[in-house]
């Protein structure tokens, strides 16, 4: 739902930046009087600035990498190797908030989880040296998969695995 | 500051605009062929496509410099004299370096990707020997090396004849209150500003590779990989960057020809150019969103610089382009068309890319099919788009737009538009679906939206085939 919302956000706008540009084309050798371009370009300017402060705001309100402390925090360890995933819990209760932890033996990869509609609910990098944290709360049980989503090699796309969201 | 033109070293650059349209031809045909290949039309064994998709990324971000850089040389020396050796000795390492790369990949089997993320070029896991992975990183270090002395060979006269860098910047305009009718040209204060900043993503280039070739020769030597990955996508945003930047002068220089306009530096000119200067090397983070080790601060940079970024391209080049446009005796060729595409193509671009910048949506869209998808359009129908119009230009002499547009001109122009349009969309839709970018097999429920990808990628390829064709038969004249 979330990546279609974004779609149509990206393609509405980039219809009105083509359109923009088209309805200029229309007056390419056109007789136009003299507009104040000073003007209509710092107004521009201004609204684009005014929309890119709210629309910051918006969206880092709530820190979008917070991570879940305390008592009934569900930890998973998983650890990708070329070319697969080692998860330590591979049944997570539903309606829990779950922690991810992060590993690599090797090289970077990337830890996707997607739903069985098969949608990205989210994703973190597993770094050399590094452990990257996540955190999530499944909404519906059922079997989810992960893909890695960092390029790692040869087996990139064979390294897949499955968890199982459960009720409690 | 009035400017007497020089007459511009125009049988290297031809050569040079020759050579990179041939390349992005051929890369256009292998990333056709990996599209393919994702959507079960042709068979390509995962090592091969992992080896095409190595060449099809290193040759088309280098090519992109190569024919910014191309486009830089050609007009700066309209401005100041530049030396042709120096400029030969930028090619001959240039080639060399394709040579190496090309080794690696097809002798070698290297097949790490352009953006060779540390330590996988020393880990291939079997797929390619280490002397694969260092012939690669010395490919890169010759080109780095071929581009360091071409910035020195345009930096230093640009320096010398307008005294100072930040003159050349018109700082003293933008700043000091001083005269736009004293500032330099805006092909000369961009290319300042991109010699700049790319000299310095070159130097982090060049550190990171020198350390992943010890790393390669002596595996005790291990470099911190985030540390490393900061480094490496330093290097990759700018340079990538450079190439348009460095492209976008064709716009300033040709365009005037055909709306009678001169594009002039202005003090928001000045100002934007001083930003872009700022954003291009701020923004990288953008590209670390998902390691949520970074620290906050700059994740938050990345997201905020990633929307400022649009504003100068938005509010000065295109608005300015828009404005030069509107009521002008302009006429259309195939040569101002594409132009003028690339601004708009450009300017379309930067949406999905600014959207994707933010770390909500990074989080479901990050290394899907989405980014392939906003990136192709601002080089496919932006910096691609500006180097076939330049060479569309070069060789129609000064007969600018006298016999407009044959129907074979308006066939491939159209070809071009919808087949890059049709080709892009359909990356930021499979991204939407959360498919994931490089993988060699995709599942039976992605195939669909490859196979509609390639055939619009088909038609592009065609479209280009004619453009290179023209530009030879224009040689040939």
């Amino acid at each position: 739902m979330m990546q279609t919302t974004i779609l149509a956000v990206a393609l509405g706008l980039m219809a009105v930046v083509a359109l923009v540009f088209c309805r200029v084309f229309s007056f390419v050798n056109a007789e136009t009087g003299t507009a104040n371009t000073g003007s209509r370009r710092s107004k521009f300017f201004w609204g684009l600035l005014v929309l890119g402060v709210l629309v910051t705001a918006g969206s880092l309100r709530q820190w979008p990498h917070a991570i879940a402390t305390g008592a009934g925090v569900v930890q998973v360890n998983a650890t990708g190797a070329q070319w697969s995933w080692e998860i330590d819990t591979r049944k997570i209760p539903v309606g829990k908030k779950v922690v991810f932890n992060l590993h690599t033996e090797d090289v970077n990869h990337g830890f996707g989880v997607i739903d069985q509609s098969g949608q990205l609910l989210f994703q973190t990098q597993a770094m050399p040296g590094y452990i990257n944290k996540v955190a999530y709360v499944f909404d519906e049980p059922g079997q989810h998969r992960v893909l890695c989503m960092e390029f790692c090699g040869v087996g990139h796309h064979d390294m897949t695995d499955t968890f199982d969201v459960v009720a409690d | 500051m009035s400017e007497a033109r020089i007459e511009p070293h125009s049988g290297a650059v031809k050569f040079t605009m020759l050579i990179a349209g041939a390349v992005f031809t051929l890369m256009m045909i292998l990333g056709l062929l990996m599209r393919a290949a994702q959507g079960s039309l042709i068979e390509l064994d995962p090592a091969l496509f992992y080896q095409i998709l190595s060449a099809h990324g290193a040759g088309m971000v280098g090519t992109a410099g190569l024919s910014g850089a191309a486009i830089m040389w050609y007009f700066v020396g309209r401005y100041v004299a530049l030396s042709a050796k120096m400029y030969w000795a930028f090619i001959c390492l240039f080639l060399l370096g394709v040579v190496f790369i090309l080794a690696s990949i097809f002798i070698g089997g290297y097949g790490g990707a352009w953006t060779f993320l540390f330590p996988l070029p020393a880990m291939s896991g079997g797929a390619w020997e280490p002397w694969a992975g260092a012939l690669f990183i010395l490919g890169y270090t010759s080109i780095g090396v071929g581009f360091l002395l071409y910035y020195l060979a345009i930096g230093y006269p640009i320096i010398k004849r307008y005294g100072g860098l930040g003159r050349a910047m018109a700082w003293h305009v933008a700043f000091g209150g001083a005269d736009p009718e004293d500032a330099p040209p805006p092909t000369i204060i961009a290319a300042a500003v991109v010699t700049v900043f790319n000299t310095l993503g070159i130097v982090v280039g060049a550190t990171v590779l020198v350390a992943s070739l010890v790393n390669l020769l002596f595996p005790g030597f291990v470099v911190d990989a985030l540390l490393a990955k900061n480094m490496i996508f330093f290097f990759g945003h700018v340079f990538i960057n450079a190439s348009i930047y460095m492209a976008v002068i064709a716009v300033y220089e040709i365009i005037p020809e055909y709306t009678g306009r001169p594009w002039k530096t202005t003090r928001i000119f000045a100002l934007a150019w001083t930003s872009i200067l700022l954003f291009v090397m701020a923004v990288y983070p953008h590209h670390l969103m998902q390691d949520m080790v970074m620290p906050g601060w700059m994740l938050v940079m990345g997201q905020v610089v990633s929307y400022l970024s649009g504003l100068p391209l938005l509010v000065v080049t295109a608005f300015s382009l828009c404005v030069y446009l509107v009521g002008s005796k302009m006429r259309w060729d195939l040569a101002s068309a594409l132009l003028v595409l690339a601004i708009a193509g450009w300017s379309i671009g930067s949406v999905p890319a600014i959207i994707d910048g933010m770390i909500v949506v990074n989080k479901v869209m990050h290394n899907t099919q989405w980014v392939p998808g906003h990136f192709h359009i601002y080089l496919l129908l932006g910096e691609v788009a500006m180097s076939f119009g330049f060479m569309a230009w070069l060789v129609q002499g000064r007969e600018v737009a006298r016999e407009g547009m044959s129907n074979l001109d308006k066939l491939a122009f159209g070809a071009y538009v919808l087949g890059g349009f049709g080709f892009t969309v359909m990356f930021l839709i499979s991204g939407a679906m959360s498919i994931p970018r490089r993988w060699a097999v995709h599942l039976p429920e992605w195939i669909l939206q490859d196979q509609i990808a390639t055939a619009f990628g088909a038609v592009v390829v065609l479209s280009v085939v004619v453009f290179v064709l023209k530009y030879v038969g224009g040689l040939r004249r």
